[in-house]
This record gives structure tokens, sequence and C-alpha cells, in this order.
């Protein structure tokens, strides 16, 4: 999304305030905003497929129709498909989790020994009982402390992913006419060029998700394939999870990370070898996504500055706990490139002057 | 008349039929949409932005990159070219009358400015909007692009017999 110049500096700090403000805001109404970003993120995924059938001769309103209705057969296939596998493992889940953890600990074990073996100041700092301790701290009560909040959380949010379908319904068949809606209100001065960015500001948001989702697939193919080899089981379906999780920055990787590592290391608990293989691959899809997929799928995402995305973070996270951490670097996007938009408009020295003349011309009108 | 119905209030539209008859009638009326059927023509309304000028109101400015053409609906706008090719040509545009067109082609700068000189009530199709009517529905694409050839056609020819006409702004 490099459409527009990178913003001044003022404008910088006024997109920072924006964000936090934005953040801070969101966060009291994050049950709308959340299925308002997934449905974004499939609308621009799946408007390809309703604008061919509409090339092929379908009518706007049936084409739409038609693609939400695969959408939602497809939903409705996965929800019911994994509703019918956590009934299976419903009695077993609590002590899989814990018998993931107890492998992880096996594994820091393992390392903190040798560790221990070839560096003496690691044995006189007694690395090993240090260890164990911090961890069986962490694990004590584990599904009831940690677990059970985050589950009733996501019972919780259940509802209001409903309004998903809702919404991708209605930006795939009204989104052309709220477009219509929103230009009605600019001032013809300004007519134009809004047309104009919003018409950019359209083509890079659809850039952008078609680039997340791309780079998603690339990322699940290159882990599945890494784990196939290195004898994981549903290597697959951990490459896709770990895939998903990277849409939250940094932590999401890391928490993708510590997940593989797990697994590998409860499902191989003879060769910590393997674990740390899996970690090996894990870092060097991260650095093939940075240097390589990341450049050829959004490419033209936002160019947001490194000391500025951890900036994002820092202050995300601070305002709005995890859900800043998740949604400040993409909504900082979204207002940098839309404040950018606006100020290109307002700030045309040639269009104002138009603007007010055209004001003047209804004022005196008026006192006619 | 036809006007009437984009001088009423903007109402938001999201669910409803968008098109009544005398919007249907209005878009019918411009040359440019006279080929189309009812359904095409609703097709068209999605794309079309309609703008209403006062009197002494500056559409657009000589030399603005041009991004769409502005159909007049009902009023009349009048161009002030600098260039000495175009001080010849009619420079008032009347109900029906195409301008910008050159530029759903490419995006070169407007060759006039042009003004009011009426209440004008116009409705603009954006290049990129056009574009995409192109591919998405070739039988309109193909008949809109005939009667703005047409246009074309018949202002070049006004041109090179030195009669007068309107310009291709």
């Amino acid at each position: 999304m490099k459409t527009f110049p990178q913003p001044g500096a003022i404008t910088l700090l006024v997109v920072i305030l924006i964000t936090c403000l934005a953040l801070f805001l969101f966060q009291k109404i994050i049950w709308l905003v959340v299925p308002l970003l997934l449905s974004l993120m499939v609308y621009y995924c799946v408007r390809p497929v309703m604008r061919t059938l509409v090339i092929r001769g379908m009518q706007h309103e049936t084409a739409a129709k038609l693609v939400w209705l695969v959408l939602q057969l497809m939903a409705a296939t996965i929800v019911f498909a994994g509703g019918l596998l956590v009934v299976a493992k419903a009695g077993t889940w609590q002590n899989e989790i814990l018998r993931y953890v107890a492998g992880g600990q096996t594994l820091l074990r393992e390392t903190a020994g040798a560790l221990e073996r070839a560096v003496p100041l690691f044995q006189s700092m007694n690395l090993g009982t240090q260890v164990d301790q911090n961890f069986a701290q962490f694990t004590d009560r584990f599904a009831e402390k940690k677990l059970l909040p985050v589950f009733l959380q996501s019972l919780k949010w259940l509802p209001f992913l409903l309004l998903v379908p809702y919404i991708i319904y209605f930006m795939l068949n009204d989104s052309v006419r709220l477009k219509k809606y929103v230009i009605r209100s600019v001032p013809n001065a300004f007519f134009e060029k809004s047309l104009l960015l919003f018409s950019r500001l359209d083509t890079s948001l659809q850039n952008y998700f078609q680039g997340l989702l791309l780079l998603t697939l690339l990322d699940t193919t290159c882990l599945g394939l890494g784990l196939e080899i290195l004898g994981i089981a549903n290597a697959i379906w951990l490459g896709l999870a770990a895939a998903v999780l990277a849409w939250i920055p940094y932590l999401g990787s890391f928490i993708g990370c510590i997940m593989v590592v797990l697994v590998a290391a409860t499902d191989h608990p003879e060769s910590a070898r393997t674990a740390y293989s899996c970690l090996a691959l894990f870092l060097g899809v991260r650095l093939l996504d940075d240097f390589v997929f990341l450049p050829l799928t959004i490419g033209r995402k936002l160019s947001i500055h490194p000391v500025l995305t951890v900036l994002m973070l820092f202050l995300g996270g601070m305002v709005a706990g995890a859900t800043g951490l998740v949604l400040a670097l993409p909504l900082f996007g979204v207002i940098a490139v839309t404040g950018e938009a606006v100020s290109q408009v307002v700030t045309d020295r040639k269009l104002r002057t138009r603007y007010q003349a055209a004001r003047q011309l209804v004022l005196s009108r008026e006192i006619v | 008349m036809l006007a009437m119905s984009l001088d009423k209030p903007d109402t938001m539209r999201f669910f409803g039929a968008d098109m009544n008859a005398q919007k249907f009638e209005m878009l019918k009326n411009i040359p440019i949409f006279h080929e189309l059927s009812r359904k095409e023509i609703l097709e068209v309304d999605e794309l079309l932005h309609e703008r209403v000028y006062d009197t002494g109101e500056i559409v657009f400015d000589e030399g603005d990159p041009g991004h769409g053409v502005y159909i007049i609906v009902s009023g009349k706008l009048r161009a002030d070219p600098s260039h000495r090719l175009l001080k010849n040509t009619v420079l008032d545009f009347g109900p029906g009358e195409l301008m910008g067109e050159l530029s759903l082609f490419d995006e070169a700068p407007r060759t006039a400015k042009v003004i009011a000189i009426e209440r004008t009530v116009t409705v603009a199709l954006f290049q990129a909007e056009f574009s995409s009517l192109l591919l998405k529905n070739k039988n309109i694409g193909v008949k809109v692009l005939v009667e703005i050839a047409r246009t074309l056609s018949r202002r070049a020819r006004q041109l090179l017999l030195q009669e007068k006409h309107l310009p291709s702004l």
C-alpha cells in the first residue's frame, strides 16, 4: 500500500494519537471490531470471485447471494466438523494439554541439564532446579487458572461472530451503494480527487488482505511440509495454526513457535533434537517470510518503519492490552493511509479555494 | 423535470429499490445510455455519481488531471479554454451533452476551465468504474463506448470542417 507518500512528523504524531484513541475506544466495542475486521478480510478475498461471476453474465445480486451461500456452507461445515471433534475429545482435552506441557518441561529440563554440563557457571547457579521450580509454579492448576478463563472468554465471543456473515452479505451486496453514499457527502470541489483516493484505498486494502491470505497459505505449506518431514503428527494443521497465529505481530509468532516445539517435544520425548529442529524450521520460515514471502505477497502493504512498529505495539499493549497488540498495526496502517488521503484532499490549495468560492456562492444566494 | 429525482434530498437507500421510473426515464434520455435496456440502466446507475453545481461554481479547472466524464442532466455549463484552437468552438454545454469524455481513455489534464452558468445537475462516470463496467458487462460497455465514439467523431468532423462544435475537453 505505498500508494501515498510517507506522512510528515506532525501528521505521524496525529496518526499515532488517533490510533491510540481508536484502540481505547475499540477495546470497549471489541465485539464489533473483530467481526468487522474478519468480514473485511473475507470480503476482499471473495470479491474477485464475485466479480468473475458477474463478468460471466451473472447478475450482481445473484452473484453476491451465491458467493455468500457458498461461504456459509463452508463455515457451517468447518463449525460442524470442529464441533464433532471437540465433543469427541471433550473428556481428554485437559489431560492432553497437560501432557504437552509436561513434554515441554522435559525438554526444558534436558536443555538445562545439557547447559549445566557444558557451562560450569550454570551448574553453580542450579539452572536445572530453577527451571523446574519456575515451571512447577507456572503449571500449578494450569487448566483451572489459565485455560478456563480463555475458554470462557472464547464462549463469550461466539455470539458476536454471528455478525460476520451478516456484515459480509451487506458488503457483497451493497458496497457500491455505500461508496456512492459516502462520496455524495463530499463537496463538489473535492469530488474527483476523493473518488480517486477512495478507489486507490480500496485497491490497496484488497491487495493487503489478499496478500495476507496468500502469506498464510505459503507459511502453512512451508511449515506443514517441514513438520511432516520431521515426522510430527498433524503437520499441516499445526502449520496452519502457527500461520494464522502469525497474524498477531511478534506475539503470535512466539506462541506459534512454542506450540510447535511443545508438540514435537511431547511426541518425540526420546529425541530433543526433533524439538530443536522444529525450532530451527520455525525460525527459518520466519526469515523466509520476512525477506521473501512478505515482499512478494504484501509488497504493497503499508511500509511502517520497524521502530514505529515496535512503538505502536507497546502503545497498543499499554492502551488496550492484548486487543491493542493485535489491532495496533492494522489500525495504524488504515489510519495513516486515510489520514494521508484526507490531508492530500483538504490541503490542496486550489481545491480549497474552489470549495470556499462555492460556499461563498451558496451564502450569497441565501442572503439574497 | 428530468432532474427532479436528483434534486430530492438524499436518502440512504442501501436495501431499497434504488431506481424509480422518473430516474430511469432521465437516464434513458441521455444519448449515451439511449440504447441500454432497463436492466442495463440499473447496472450503470450503480456507477454514476450525481453532482449539483450552483451558478458560477467551477466543475473543473484547466490543467486538472481528468478522472471522469460528466453528463449534463439539466442546466448549462460553460467552457473557458485558453487554447486558441478551442476559441472558435461552442462553449456552452446543455442537457444530454458529454463533457470530459477524453479522460475516460487517458488521465491527461483538462483542456479548459468549466463553470456552471446556471444551476446544473450532472451525473459523473469515473474512469476506474467505467473500466470495471467494460470488464463486467461487455454488452453495456460496447453500447456506451459506441455512443461516446459517435460523439467524439461528430466533434472531430466538425473541427475538421471548421464548423461550430462542442469541444472534447
